[in-house]
């Protein structure tokens, strides 16, 4: 069993390693990045309690919007979903994802108080 | 202002009188000789004239000379011994001056000879020059010996012609008057006509001769001996012939024994002649120390002999100031040789007055219309001198104190900013008590500390009252507000006092409010250097800061990447604006600030992205060009241009298809 699952968890690594474009993997690190601050916040929330209430929430809604964004963008500019997005160029993909950034950004300052 | 009674009113007049007279020559109105020979001039000329000689010629220059100057000739007979054992009878130069010595001198005859008359007699012809013909018809006459007079003429006449210039001219006038009056001498006696009108003016004060003083004074000896010997009036005018004494007279110094002689031939014309003789009139220079109750007037000719013949009238007398005439044909009486007035009978107020006075007697006389300006002075007394200080509300009643001169006041006075400090005092004429107001009359303040001096002008008011206030909040600018015992002094002075008058009154203590600091007063340095001057360079014009012009620069020449920048600038603007959002703005702020970084933003990077584009399909069709299997990425990537269309269906953002 656990054999298998490291041997899964060492082919996965090694797949990801050789077959991932770089630029993707930009993408998986900021993804990560974004993870552990949200979880990280949550974690603050537990242990010191949520005083500014909207800022905690702000921060975390940050965290959750530019990670579900980044998703987005990984999806569209990943080569091999070339054929759902044959419109949308991975410059528009990018374009597009920082725009969402800005609204976001503008909601989560306006509540950060 | 306390009102002085007025006590003691001519007190301090004494008893002597005392005047002083003063004249001085103005000849502004009429031309009046301002050069003549005053004795000395005379005596140095004839000491000129007198020395020893070394041949013929300065033996006459000075014999004649001092013949004409009407002095003794020293050493007759040296001379006499010279003359003969110089004498050479075959030159007509030397046969001129030893006949015109011989006739200067008495008993001193020349042997004359047949050939000596032939010599001269045969000099007088148009051949000879004018010197010669001069010279030999001088001699033929000093000899006594006969000539044709009416040939010499002739002669004369036709050297003119030839010598036109003024030194012949002048001795062909001086050979005229030797010849006999029954020739036709009026052709050469208009010449002197002609050479009047050839002498230039010099300022309307000289006439001469650009030949120069030689030449301008034997023409006036020239022209007057022929005058007289014609006994016709020579037409030179009143005015002319006293340029011509101007111009021969300022010359007090003689080059040479022929211009000594020839000014003493004219000085021996000026003031012998029968037709003009100009009159000289000096006033008496006397020390100012004498008392003088005349006006003393000298009355001479060009050499300082008296004109004792003479009758000198004042004609009128004014005064400068006021124009009323004191005097009217006043007559001048004689006394050795000195004219003298009594001027001070009609008891005249000090002042300068103009005198016209007029001198007569004499057909001949010239320039005897003679202005003088009369100074009349005087002795002037301080008197009724009171100080006092004055409270300025009145409320106290003054005191004032006498002061006499030249005493000074026992106590001084002290004087704050409440009250004034008066003085009050009358000028008057010592001699003839009446007020005085002289030109100069001051008050002056002396800082016995500090040394320094505040000076003001007292005015007389409509009685020739004098008033001196001294307001001393008024004036504290001018006494730089510095408190202290200043030393109080008058000041009288006029060009008709005799006695100017400087008075330590008395001591006056001044107290101001605010004194200022003593190191004000310090004397100013005048002479210290000034600031240098700096030459200033134009101030170069304004530009923008050189980052901006550098970026603006890199902009132009990169264009490429110039969307690049732009576009990650703008973003990072962006976030500021996040920032700022936060702290400081609301959200309508924000927007437009957002619209604004966001539309360049979006521009930006619009190209940026279609240009990241655009290379990415170049590069895909060049991988797809050269084969499907030389590219690693090709294998997995789709091709760039799918046959099937059904795939480019729009799916939502949200979508989650991780594909790895």
């Amino acid at each position: 069993m656990s054999n298998s699952v490291i041997s899964v968890i060492s082919r996965f690594l090694d797949e990801y390693g050789t077959t991932t474009p770089n630029k993707l993997k930009v993408v998986d690190a900021y993804l990560l990045y974004i993870l552990l601050t949200g979880a990280l916040q949550f974690l603050y929330c537990l242990l010191v309690g949520t005083f500014p209430f909207n800022s905690f929430l702000s921060g975390f809604i940050s965290c959750v919007g530019s990670f579900i964004l980044a998703v987005c963008l990984r999806i569209q500019i990943n080569p091999q979903n070339k054929g759902d997005f044959l419109s949308i160029s991975p410059e528009r993909a990018f374009a597009d994802f920082l725009f969402a950034h800005t609204v976001l950004h503008l909601v989560v300052m306006n509540f950060i108080g | 202002m306390q009102v002085l009674a007025l006590v003691e009113k001519y007190r301090s007049v004494l008893a002597v009188g005392r005047f002083l007279l003063t004249l001085a020559l103005s000849g502004a109105q009429a031309l009046t000789p301002s050069h003549y020979l005053s004795l000395s001039d005379v005596a140095r000329l004839q000491n000129l004239l007198s020395q020893q000689f070394t041949d013929l010629e300065s033996a006459y220059y000075s014999v004649v000379g001092l013949t004409k100057l009407g002095a003794t000739v020293p050493d007759h007979e040296v001379r006499k011994t010279f003359v003969k054992s110089q004498l050479d009878s075959t030159s007509v130069d030397s046969l001129f001056f030893a006949a015109e010595i011989s006739r200067a001198i008495s008993g001193c005859e020349i042997p004359v000879s047949n050939e000596t008359r032939d010599l001269l007699l045969a000099a007088v012809s148009e051949d000879s020059t004018m010197t010669q013909i001069h010279r030999a018809v001088s001699a033929l006459s000093s000899l006594g010996l006969p000539l044709a007079s009416q040939e010499v003429v002739g002669s004369l006449t036709a050297r003119i012609n030839k010598e036109d210039n003024v030194m012949a001219i002048t001795m062909a006038l001086q050979t005229a008057s030797q010849l006999s009056q029954q020739a036709e001498l009026g052709g050469i006696l208009e010449e002197i006509e002609d050479l009047t009108a050839r002498l230039d003016d010099l300022g309307g004060l000289y006439l001469q001769f650009e030949e120069g003083l030689e030449a301008t004074a034997m023409f006036v000896t020239a022209a007057y001996s022929l005058s007289d010997h014609v006994d016709m009036e020579p037409p030179i005018k009143e005015d002319q012939v006293i340029q011509l004494v101007n111009s021969i007279f300022s010359k007090k110094s003689w080059d040479s024994l022929s211009e000594a002689f020839s000014v003493a031939s004219a000085a021996a014309a000026l003031s012998g002649n029968r037709f003009h003789v100009p009159v000289v009139v000096t006033a008496q220079v006397t020390s100012p120390s004498l008392s003088l109750s005349d006006s003393q007037l000298l009355v001479t000719d060009v050499i300082s002999q008296p004109l004792d013949s003479a009758n000198v009238v004042v004609e009128s007398a004014y005064a400068v100031a006021s124009k009323t005439a004191i005097l009217n044909q006043a007559p001048f009486t004689i006394n050795d040789g000195i004219f003298e007035l009594n001027f001070m009978s009609s008891q005249p107020a000090s002042g300068y007055y103009q005198f016209t006075i007029a001198v007569t007697g004499d057909s001949r006389l010239v320039a005897n219309h003679v202005e003088l300006k009369v100074k009349v002075s005087t002795e002037v007394a301080v008197t009724n001198m009171d100080l006092s200080v004055v409270d300025k509300d009145q409320s106290i009643g003054t005191k004032t104190t006498r002061v006499d001169y030249p005493s000074k006041a026992k106590s001084s006075f002290t004087a704050d900013s409440h009250q004034n400090f008066a003085m009050s005092f009358q000028l008057v004429d010592v001699n003839t008590g009446v007020e005085l107001t002289p030109h100069q009359t001051f008050v002056r303040l002396h800082n016995q500390k500090t040394g320094q001096e505040v000076v003001f002008v007292a005015e007389p008011d409509s009685k020739n009252l004098y008033k001196f206030e001294l307001d001393t909040a008024e004036r504290k600018s001018e006494f730089d507000s510095i408190s202290g015992t200043y030393s109080l002094y008058l000041i009288v002075g006029d060009a008709t006092l005799e006695n100017p008058i400087l008075w330590n009154v008395a001591d006056v203590i001044l107290k101001f409010v605010d004194e200022e600091a003593p190191a004000t007063v310090q004397p100013k340095t005048l002479y210290v250097p000034k600031p240098e001057i700096q030459h200033l360079f134009r101030e170069p014009e304004k530009k923008p800061p050189t980052v901006v012009s550098n970026t603006f620069t890199a902009l132009i020449l990169g264009r490429k990447i110039t969307f690049t920048i732009l576009f990650h600038l703008g973003h990072a603007a962006m976030l500021g604006l996040m920032y700022v959002y936060w702290t400081h703005l609301n959200m309508f702020q924000t927007l437009k600030y957002l619209a604004i970084i966001g539309g360049v933003t979006f521009l930006a990077g619009n190209r940026m992205l279609a240009q990241k584009a655009v290379k990415r399909y170049a590069c895909q069709m060049r991988l797809a060009q050269m084969g499907p299997r030389e590219s690693l990425m090709v294998e997995r990537k789709p091709s760039p241009f799918p046959d099937n269309k059904d795939f480019s269906a729009v799916r939502p953002l949200g979508s989650s298809y991780l594909q790895t």
